[in-house]
């Protein structure tokens, strides 16, 4: 199997752009707003960001990629794209308005829309869409391993993107799983989550680049326990990490930082730090949904260029708003950690059971 | 790059409003999951069983995923009224083949597409290459079900409201008799299943070695 690398890539979240995500992850500033305009019964913690139409800013995060990649354009680039909701956002405004589907325009519904959005804008050669609820644009970047690995493509452009809506919003509301204020993952006493939307993408590439990240492995499982809450003795979250671990040919004391799931949650961080716990004894472990929220299909994505960042910073993110550990077997940063990262694991988990863990590797 | 893979079986159904035997209560005789079954994993397992898959890597595609649950939780924000946990769990695209995974215990890998009219040419590339690099059979199964109330409003592609085609598939040997997988125009079946169904028209003609570009 031929390596790849993660050359170029571009994001905006709640915290900003990336550069604006590191400072605030390593200033432990979350950049939650308390709303109130989806629930005004129910203020929750959300990752908001500011634009007028998500496309537009969709396209200008693509273009951050192109121009500072070492490439013209994307004619020789397949686009994987991976989304929870597509165009639900808009499908919704067109429905509470008219009460009625006459103004929903299926192609702008589902999840290749953004895949759609993106082919006009840029000529890729070709374009497909993953949808695995959370762990979408990580399972994006499994395929686009396994694409350059085999030797199908040369540069593959992996695309996260999730906007907020109403159905993710109150749908995770009606779990009982949201936070009305910033999250708190890993700590004894949390809320839940932070319902988020962001924009990454990442240029997986077949050649090394100066200031690239191997993308060196990646692993995914299921629970086949239950629909939403994860299996409570850790099996699938350590078999996708296992999985990874082995694709990466390293072993588990070889990792440095673990870019947590970490969504504040009270079911997934129990089982996740028992998972890590497990298998990697204490290895630095942070949750970054403290500051920018659950950006859900987008967050593999989102997370997969913090990991890149950390490698190539050197410089371990900690663990925003942490009191006191539920888990003390894991070992969580109170603040930035100076380190010589060579490896990074990121966790991505979703409902229907469905794990993908990835590592990263310093060139 | 072009993959030749071995259709080793092979299965479609659809209907013009409702499939109406799925043989449920066999294929998952425990009646609080049975219950909570959406229409395509109802459709997804009774593929799945029809190509005696009872485990392993699973590439399943939608493109409109879970309408049902997705237009049941609209209707409770649009009136006011409480959203059903049930609704909202299963209304992710992956739900049809998370159900497998729990009702067989298979806790293998599973990857969702979902790329609009495009998605069953896009799960056989993705089941393609599954095959390829863990060297193992790969279910591939595309369903659809779009019999919501007024779907009159936007539906202007199929006559059939649910279709699912699935095939299970392996790397073959040798590519020596592989055939190109044409597919023929069809109306009546939403284009989002077209290359599976066509597939699964190759393979009862005999045609069970094909290619497939990754």
């Amino acid at each position: 199997m031929k390596k790849s690398y993660i050359n170029a890539y571009a994001s905006e979240s709640s915290a900003g752009d990336t550069a604006a995500l590191m400072e605030a992850i390593y200033n432990k500033q979350s950049a939650i707003t308390i709303d109130r305009s989806y629930m005004p019964q129910n203020p929750v913690g959300l990752g908001m960001m500011e634009y007028d139409d998500f496309f537009v800013l969709l396209n200008g995060v693509v273009k951050r990629v192109l121009e500072s990649s070492n490439l013209k354009n994307f004619s020789n680039t397949l686009l994987i794209v991976g989304s929870s909701v597509g165009g639900m956002a808009e499908s919704e405004s067109h429905y509470f308005r008219d009460k009625n589907y006459k103004n929903i325009d299926p192609s702008r519904h589902a999840i290749n829309v953004i895949a759609d959005s993106l082919k006009k804008e840029f000529a890729f050669c070709d374009a497909r869409s993953i949808s695995t609820a959370c762990t979408s644009s990580a399972n994006a970047l499994m395929l686009a391993k396994r694409l350059i690995g085999v030797g199908a493509y040369e540069n593959i452009l992996v695309v996260g993107a999730d906007a907020l809506c109403y159905t993710t919003v109150c749908g995770f509301h009606a779990l009982s799983v949201l936070s009305s204020k910033e999250c708190t993952p890993f700590n004894e006493a949390r809320e839940g989550m932070n319902v988020a939307e962001g924009i990454a993408a990442l240029l997986v590439q077949a050649t090394p680049q100066e200031g690239g990240v191997e993308l060196k492995g990646a692993g995914a499982s299921s629970d086949a326990y239950h629909m939403t809450n994860p299996d409570p003795e850790a099996k699938g979250a350590m078999a996708s990490m296992q999985k990874a671990l082995d694709d990466a040919a390293i072993t588990a004391d070889m990792i440095d930082y673990i870019n947590a799931h970490g969504t504040g949650t009270e079911a997934n961080d129990r089982v996740e730090a028992l998972g890590v716990a497990t298998l990697f004894g204490k290895t630095y472990m942070s949750s970054t949904k403290a500051i920018t929220g659950h950006t859900l299909g987008a967050a593999g994505a989102l997370e997969a260029i913090i990991g890149c960042e950390v490698i190539k910073r050197g410089l371990i993110p900690p663990q925003t708003a942490l009191k006191k550990a539920e888990n003390e077997d894991i070992l969580l940063p109170l603040e930035a950690v100076k380190s010589d990262v060579k490896y990074v694991m990121s966790n991505s988990f979703a409902f229907g059971g469905n794990n993908t863990s990835i590592v990263l590797g310093a060139l | 790059m072009r993959v030749a893979v071995n259709i080793v079986s092979a299965k479609k159904v659809a209907a013009k409003e409702k499939i109406e035997d799925l043989d449920e209560k066999r294929i998952v005789p425990k009646m609080m999951l049975r219950r909570r079954l959406t229409r395509n994993a109802k459709i997804m397992l009774y593929l799945a069983d029809a190509c005696s898959f009872k485990g392993g890597k699973i590439i399943y595609g939608s493109a409109f995923g879970e309408l049902h649950a997705t237009v049941g939780i609209t209707n409770a924000i649009a009136e006011g009224t409480p959203i059903s946990p049930t609704l909202f769990q299963n209304s992710v695209y992956n739900s049809a083949p998370s159900y497998f995974s729990l009702l067989n215990e298979d806790r293998d890998e599973i990857i969702t597409i979902s790329s609009g009219m495009q998605t069953s040419k896009d799960a056989l590339k993705s089941a393609a290459l599954q095959a390829l690099v863990s060297k193992e059979r790969v279910l591939c199964v595309v369903s659809e079900s779009l019999n919501i109330e007024r779907i009159e409003e936007v539906n202007d592609c199929s006559e059939y409201l649910e279709a699912g085609a699935a095939v299970v598939l392996e790397v073959a040997e040798e590519s020596t008799g592989a055939k190109e997988i044409s597919v023929g125009k069809n109306e009546t079946i939403i284009a989002s299943v077209h290359d599976i169904f066509t597939l699964v028209d190759m393979f009862e003609s005999g045609d069970c070695k094909v290619f497939i570009e990754l």
